[in-house]
């Protein structure tokens, strides 16, 4: 196998219990680089669980998950994070007493201003960083066309805006893999366009994509391969159309 | 009266370093220290056993460890590293996934434990009887009283300005916006890369070397610190002062340091004395303490000066 073909993400037997529950049941799939994964299935599947231990929230009962060629199981978030596998959170999460765009700002890795020597050292360290990244997050707010919240605190926005802010925040970070929980729940329909195809272009830049969705056309549209999950298993795996006509897969939906 | 506005200044003075020290920690990194006074404590102590000479030599009425006859400004220093340091063990107790209120609980037994330690073990820091140096205003000891006095009153404003201007390095820029975000909440914080572990620790070691240098300042001044001194109690009063001046924003907690320190714990003293219960006046402090907090965090939780809003929006 050859550097570059390798899969960015390959997950193998993950398992995670709740008590006596299995939420996740010996789950493998992969992410291939610059594409679109979709993770979908009824409610009470594991998908969150799955994004969740994949990103570090909860540490695996066991199994394995390989970034990238490292194997980074049950690493902490922010070593993930850094790394390039950035998550948003199926109920969205905002730095409330924060603006806007200081939940953007926040979110740039590798800030000088953080350092010890930026702390001490003051705006000569980090002003020309600082303004760089003001012009990224003012391009951002602009793609999203939300440029007239700049400056509004991030818990007087509303539920979509507070996703959409979540979704930039993480594309602050400059990810390499974006785990994505539903990000489109919430959204006006233009911005749900907006928001595939920026995405789309996203890829042709060489992000990855793992989406938990629950809109089908949204997942139809984006997504190169889909994985099915219920109870805790992966169902089916494959394209949605031939997904849609797999009788497992409609049971599923259908028993829930 | 002068040697009452000396005081005064120089209680506003600590005050106001150990208020700036716990908004850092609480107000703008949201950690709710309820022992910090300990870091007072120890910045005390230390100031204590650094300018002592040893135990025997001073004829063996008070019992300390150390002793080290150091000069004023490398003990005041050392007392300043002291509180960094008892701020991080502090900071430890709280990292595990506790919820925030159960962090401050048990920051809270962190401060009875360290006041009943001390209390008990009299060959420490001589137990509940104190420490006591002599002379006081160390540095100016052979001055004339009104040198000696508003020389020390100069040497807290500029240890003040020095404070303020660090602080200001910790609560804007960058660093200041990353803590704010962790403050908010911890598990976005730690999903866009920040190391919500060693930023704790960070601004522990910080605030507690304010509350370091705050009880050093202090001690050198009233000269003697005993467990009386540092009751948990003392830790609400700077945290009312962070409350109801504006969790987050430091001219708003300078305001509420001087509502709180002076005009009302300080105000209480000038009651006419309407019982013959002792200690009235102090409670009756307590009391409009206790209650401005709750109206504070009813009516307006942004305090008296609320956080600055920054404004970037638009392009200059």
């Amino acid at each position: 196998m050859n550097g570059s073909a390798r899969p960015i993400l390959e997950v193998s037997d993950l398992v995670k219990h709740y008590g006596g529950v299995r939420a996740v049941d010996g789950v493998s799939f992969t992410v291939q680089r610059g594409t679109i994964t979709g993770l979908i299935g009824p409610n009470g599947a594991g998908k969150s669980t799955v994004l969740n231990v994949i990103g570090g929230f909860l540490p695996p009962g066991s199994g394995h998950v390989i970034f990238d060629g490292e194997d980074v199981t049950g690493k902490p978030m922010h070593r993930l994070a850094r790394l390039g596998v950035v998550r948003t959170f199926q109920m969205a999460r905002v730095f409330g007493g924060l603006t806007m765009i200081e939940n953007l700002l926040v979110a740039a890795p590798a800030q000088r201003g953080e350092s010890a020597f930026g702390i001490l050292g003051g705006k000569r360290i980090w002003g020309r960083q600082e303004a760089e990244l003001l012009e990224r997050a003012r391009e951002m707010l602009r793609v999203f066309g939300m440029e007239d919240k700049a400056d509004d605190y991030a818990r007087n926005l509303s539920g979509g805006q507070k996703r959409a802010v979540e979704t930039m925040r993480a594309l602050m970070a400059k990810p390499k893999l974006l785990l994505l929980d539903e990000p489109m729940a919430g959204l006006s329909p233009s911005l749900s366009k907006q928001l595939e195809e920026l995405f789309l272009n996203l890829t042709r830049d060489g992000l990855s994509l793992l989406l938990v969705e629950h809109e089908l056309g949204t997942v139809d549209r984006l997504c190169s391969k889909v994985v099915v999950m219920a109870q805790g298993k992966v169902l089916a795996e494959g394209r949605m159309a031939e997904l849609r006509t797999n009788k497992e897969v409609q049971d599923a939906y259908v028993i829930g | 009266m002068e040697y009452y506005l000396v005081i005064l200044l120089v209680y506003l003075g600590t005050d106001l370093l150990a208020a700036w020290g716990l908004n850092l920690e609480f107000g703008v990194a949201g950690i709710a220290n309820l022992a910090f006074i300990v870091t007072i404590a120890a910045g005390a102590y230390t100031y204590v056993i650094c300018t002592l000479s040893s135990p025997a030599a001073g004829g063996g009425f008070q019992q300390y460890i150390g002793g080290f006859s150091l000069p004023f400004p490398l003990a005041v220093v050392a007392g300043t590293l002291m509180g960094g340091v008892v701020g991080v063990l502090i900071g430890i107790t709280g990292l595990k996934r506790l919820r925030q209120d159960y962090q401050a609980v048990a920051m809270l037994v962190v401060s009875l434990m360290a006041a009943t330690i001390v209390s008990a073990d009299t060959s420490f820091l001589n137990g509940n009887a104190g420490v006591a140096i002599l002379p006081q205003f160390a540095p100016l000891s052979d001055q004339d009283p009104e040198i000696q006095h508003w020389g020390y009153v100069a040497i807290v404003a500029v240890a003040c300005i020095v404070g303020f201007l660090v602080l200001r390095r910790f609560t804007d820029g960058p660093i200041g916006r990353t803590l704010r975000a962790m403050r908010d909440d911890e598990s976005a914080a730690a999903a866009v890369g920040k190391d919500v572990v060693a930023l704790r620790l960070m601004v522990q070691a910080v605030g507690g070397a304010f509350g370091g240098l705050s009880g050093a300042l202090l001690v050198a001044f009233i000269g003697g610190w005993s467990p009386g001194a540092w009751a948990y109690v003392e830790t609400l009063a700077l945290l009312t002062a962070v409350i109801v001046g504006g969790m987050g924003s430091n001219r708003g907690v300078s305001v509420g340091t001087f509502l709180i320190a002076i005009l009302i714990l300080q105000g209480v003293q000038f009651l006419p004395q309407i019982s013959f219960r002792i200690g009235l006046r102090e409670d009756l402090g307590w009391i409009l303490l206790g209650t401005l907090t709750i109206v504070f965090i009813w009516v307006r939780p942004q305090g008296v000066l609320p956080e600055r809003r920054p404004k970037y929006g638009r392009s200059p």
